[in-house]
């Protein structure tokens, strides 16, 4: 810390450090966004009201799964110090970011990949050279690497992320923070998913499913090439969003619809919906929920729903819809992964997919511990 | 190298420590308790553990969690992916190569051992004075290149003294194998005797009880076997552990004297005939002049606080009144008769009703009783205690008792135990002035819970033999060698005193009692389920508890 205030000319305070997972109720941080326009019908077939897919599951149930890969990132943020550049205060913000892929053979979870990063987020002030911000950061973060102390743990920061702020805004500093570490880690997991499509290991029988939304922000995306080549690799991705805002369930009409979604019965889905968003540029996704355990063992009445959400890649897709059959195929196999389940170990088990939990267990298990972490600084 | 099975694991519930560690295998690895395994630890050295205890677990967090996982309670649920899981091993740390007992480091990598290692690892390698005491099976769940059968071999100055002496064998009839256990250490002494492997001047006699059956009554005579095949893997063993094949040798059999009609033993007629041709078979008896002073035996399982008892055999025995005088034993019948009788002459301190129940007691053994008989002189006879005061080096006898009632039993063992016990204390002067007792004399008797249980008076003159022989037959050259079924049932100053235990099969409510309180759990279940030919066996110069097996006898067993 001191190397760190010392090479940005700043005053560092020595604060309480503390973990932002921890503190107080967690805030409902929901898996979805907001600003969506909701389209059209988003499946060749359309369907008029929920599909029971009870019959399906069973069918499937003997045949290999369709998922073989899970992917989970995930992230741990602690709030580190306060610095002052120029007579304010700002954080600064230091996070662990693990983003870990499973494999799945013969019903045995097996690890693939994982890539950890460790990183600061520092007030863009701190910057010396405002025309260079990246160039300074980065030697930064080869100065802040030489410490002993962290050599001799074999311990090595990865970046060092500026966040920008303005004058006269509600949004707490630290927000802001968190916020580029979050996007480092949805960086990450693009990655993640890349290397996947570039190794072939992705195909129409060997699906991923991630944990969360796919709903990206492309804004790093400059062209279109590169925008395909994005598309491309989520050809056989299906994202599951655990928790979701039932205030953005709305129908391909745009009322709302989340009190169907919260009657749907066990094994039916609803039907697709197709919508883009200002947001992720003008990629097109199809979303539907399905319910996959039943009503009466659950406590809250979006339990037990997952929200799942497909990228549409093919030039078909985008014009008519996803495909009802793949649609089908996809929600019988979620449902099928509904066992084993981790009640008693994750208050969150009744829209727990266990391969997901399992990929997110090893992905926590590889952080260094939070003492470690702190007293790195 | 040895092959990789697993990780140490060291957690903040269930650390490593100076005596055990934990490490984590692949839940299809089969390895047993008993199984030696290597660690590498500090400063290049090895430890070596035996592993304990074997557990497998998941991330399921209770028992509601999988009924969940099942559709919440639907049979017939299948589930895509199988739950993580491990087995976690539970292993006592038993040495190190350079006596570092720091505990073991996590994620240290942990490896089967080969058997060098194993041996060293247990304290067999190098072992003084050998005597086989059975072998080793490790890793027998694994591959067959990964398995290990090693000899295992005890230190004799542990097992017949000086150092440390007595055996004792339990373990439930039958499932057990005590005999055949017994009868196999016995031969492994004899074989090294007679290839004059254990020091020169240890000189070994053998004293067998035949207690029950047939059992020891052809210990001589060759095994038929069921099939040629397991004739083969018997002997198989036997070269392996490097034992002969041939059964006792130089063996001698006392049978209870009996009429001509009816043997007082189980063996059959022709057999004891055949045995007698051969002069190896005496039948034994007991004369009144010289076996009056062992009456006290007999009055081994009366409870006597009055001493009323004891009185009268002193009486006896000093020869007082008319007992002075008698020559056989109607005559001493008819002289104790005579004192049951109202007003009759005698010690005025001994009531009369005291020599009725004496009388009682010992008609019901004596009286028309072939044993109690005068010698003739044919070379068929014998009095056991002239047959022991001879024993030379080398010799096995085997007196049977199976058929006597149990009075008769203690009788005959007590006045066997007392010969040998005065023959070491040098309380005989032979006749062959070249005569030597040897220097040990080691005892066998099955059912020790007749003569020293936890409830057996404390006047009993058998428990008093057995005590004084536990406690100083270290010194004298006296071994016992004892077995019954539990052994928390014989006197603790007989189990305290034997410095080698072995540990056959046994059932649940033994092993719930104090005295197997310091065997670890696993272990306790195990002996639940040991399989016929399997031991535990304890001996000071093993640094742990042993898993051994034996081969089948060599001798004639009867079916």
């Amino acid at each position: 810390m001191e190397k760190i205030a010392q090479e940005t000319k700043g005053k560092s305070f020595r604060t309480f450090k503390y973990s932002f997972d921890g503190i107080g109720v967690p805030s409902f941080d929901y898996d979805d966004h907001k600003d969506i326009t909701w389209e059209q019908i988003g499946e060749s077939v359309t369907q008029k009201k929920a599909v029971d897919l009870t019959e399906e599951a069973k069918q499937i149930a003997q045949i290999q799964p369709l998922f073989s890969y899970f992917l989970d990132g995930s992230r741990r943020v602690f709030k580190v110090d306060d610095i002052a550049y120029k007579n304010q205060v700002f954080p600064v913000v230091a996070g662990q970011i693990g983003i870990g892929c499973c494999s799945r053979i013969d019903k045995n979870m097996r690890q693939l990949k994982f890539n950890r990063r460790l990183a600061i987020a520092l007030p863009k002030i701190a910057s010396q050279d405002d025309w260079n911000t990246k160039q300074f950061f980065n030697s930064l973060l080869k100065k802040v690497n030489t410490d002993e102390g962290l050599r001799k743990r074999s311990i090595e920061f990865t970046d060092i992320l500026p966040y920008s702020y303005k004058k006269d805004e509600d949004e707490k500093l630290e927000n802001k923070a968190i916020a580029v570490i979050q996007d480092l880690m949805i960086e990450k997991e693009k990655e993640m998913v890349a290397y996947l499509a570039s190794q072939n290991l992705l195909s129409q029988d060997k699906y991923l499913l991630k944990d969360g939304s796919l709903e990206y922000r492309v804004i790093d995306m400059k062209n279109a090439r590169e925008l395909r080549s994005f598309k491309n690799n989520y050809r056989w991705v299906v994202g599951a969003s655990k928790s979701f805002n039932p205030e953005n369930c709305k129908d391909h009409t745009g009322k709302n619809n989340s009190n169907l979604i919260a009657d749907l019965k066990s094994f039916h889905r609803t039907p697709v919906s197709m919508y883009s968003s200002p947001r992720i540029g003008n990629m097109k996704f199809a979303v539907w929920y399905v319910r996959i355990r039943n009503k009466k063992h659950t406590n809250n009445a979006f339990d037990g729903i997952l929200k799942l959400e497909k990228i549409l890649v093919l030039d078909d897709e985008i014009e008519n819809g996803i495909d009802t059959e793949e649609v089908n195929l996809i929600t019988a196999n979620i449902i099928n992964e509904r066992n084993p389940v981790c009640y008693g170990a994750d208050f969150r088990w009744a829209n727990h997919l266990y391969p997901v939990y399992v990929t997110e267990t090893y992905v926590k298990s590889q952080y260094i511990s939070n003492t470690l972490f702190l007293n790195l600084f | 190298m040895g092959k990789i099975i697993g990780k140490v694991i060291a957690t903040e519930k269930n650390p490593s420590t100076i005596d055990e560690f934990y490490f984590w295998t692949n839940p299809k690895l089969i390895i047993n308790p008993f199984d030696v395994i290597k660690v590498d630890h500090v400063n290049n050295s090895v430890s070596y553990g035996i592993i304990e205890e074997i557990s497998h677990i998941t991330d399921t967090a209770n028992f509601l969690t999988d009924y969940i996982s099942n559709d919440f309670g639907q049979v017939d649920a299948v589930e895509n992916t199988y739950r993580i899981g491990m087995n976690y091993v539970k292993a006592k740390i038993i040495g190190n190569t350079v006596n570092i007992y720091i505990p073991l480091l996590n994620n240290e990598k942990v490896k089967l051992a080969s058997a060098q290692e194993i041996s060293a690892a247990l304290g067999l390698a190098n072992m003084k004075n050998p005597v086989l005491c059975g072998y080793l099976e490790m890793y027998n769940g694994s591959d067959e290149e990964d398995r290990i059968t090693l000899p295992v071999n005890m230190d004799s100055r542990f097992l017949i003294g000086p150092e440390g002496a007595h055996l004792n064998i339990s373990g439930i009839s039958g499932l057990a194998a005590k005999t055949s256990y017994s009868m196999f250490l016995l031969k492994s002494i004899q074989d090294k005797c007679l290839n004059k492997e254990i020091e020169s001047d240890d000189d070994i006699a053998f004293v067998l009880f035949n207690v029950k059956g047939k059992d020891l009554l052809a210990i001589d005579e060759a095994n038929g076997f069921d099939s040629e095949e397991e004739k083969q893997e018997t002997y198989k063993l036997y070269d392996m552990l490097g034992m002969s094949k041939k059964p006792f040798q130089n063996v001698k059999y006392y049978y209870p004297f009996s009429g001509k009609d009816v043997l007082n033993t189980y063996l059959d007629k022709q057999s004891l005939e055949d045995q007698q041709k051969l002069k190896k078979a005496l039948l034994y008896k007991y004369e009144y002049e010289d076996d009056k002073d062992n009456l006290d035996l007999m009055f081994a399982s009366l409870d006597d606080p009055t001493q009323s008892m004891d009185s009268i055999i002193n009486y006896i025995i000093s020869g007082q009144g008319s007992f002075g005088g008698l020559t056989n034993w109607d005559d001493f019948l008819d002289e104790v008769n005579k004192r049951c009788k109202a007003g009759a002459q005698g010690d005025k301190e001994i009531t009369v009703a005291s020599w009725r129940k004496f009388y009682r007691i010992i008609k019901k053994s004596i009286y028309r009783n072939p044993i109690f008989g005068t010698m003739h002189d044919n070379n068929n006879e014998i009095r056991i205690n002239d047959a022991l005061k001879k024993i030379k080096k080398n010799e096995v006898h085997v007196i049977d008792i199976a058929k006597l009632n149990e009075d008769m039993q203690g009788f005959v063992f007590g006045d066997a135990v007392r010969t040998i016990y005065d023959l070491q204390l040098g309380q005989y002067n032979s006749d062959d002035e070249n005569y030597t007792p040897p220097s040990k004399i080691v005892i066998f008797i099955d059912e020790l819970n007749k003569y020293a249980s936890t409830d057996a008076p404390k006047s009993s003159p058998i428990l008093r033999q057995i005590l004084d022989i536990a406690e100083r037959g270290r010194s004298l050259g006296i071994i016992l060698f004892s077995a019954e079924q539990f052994k928390s049932a014989i006197h603790n100053r007989v189990t305290g005193n034997c410095s080698t235990h072995a540990y056959g099969r046994t059932n649940a409510i033994e092993i719930a009692k104090k005295d197997y309180s310091f065997i670890p759990p696993v272990y306790k279940t195990m002996m639940t389920r040991l399989k016929q030919g399997e031991y535990i066996i304890q001996n000071p110069v093993f640094r742990s508890l042993l898993n051994i097996k034996f081969p089948k006898p060599v001798y004639k067993q009867f079916k």
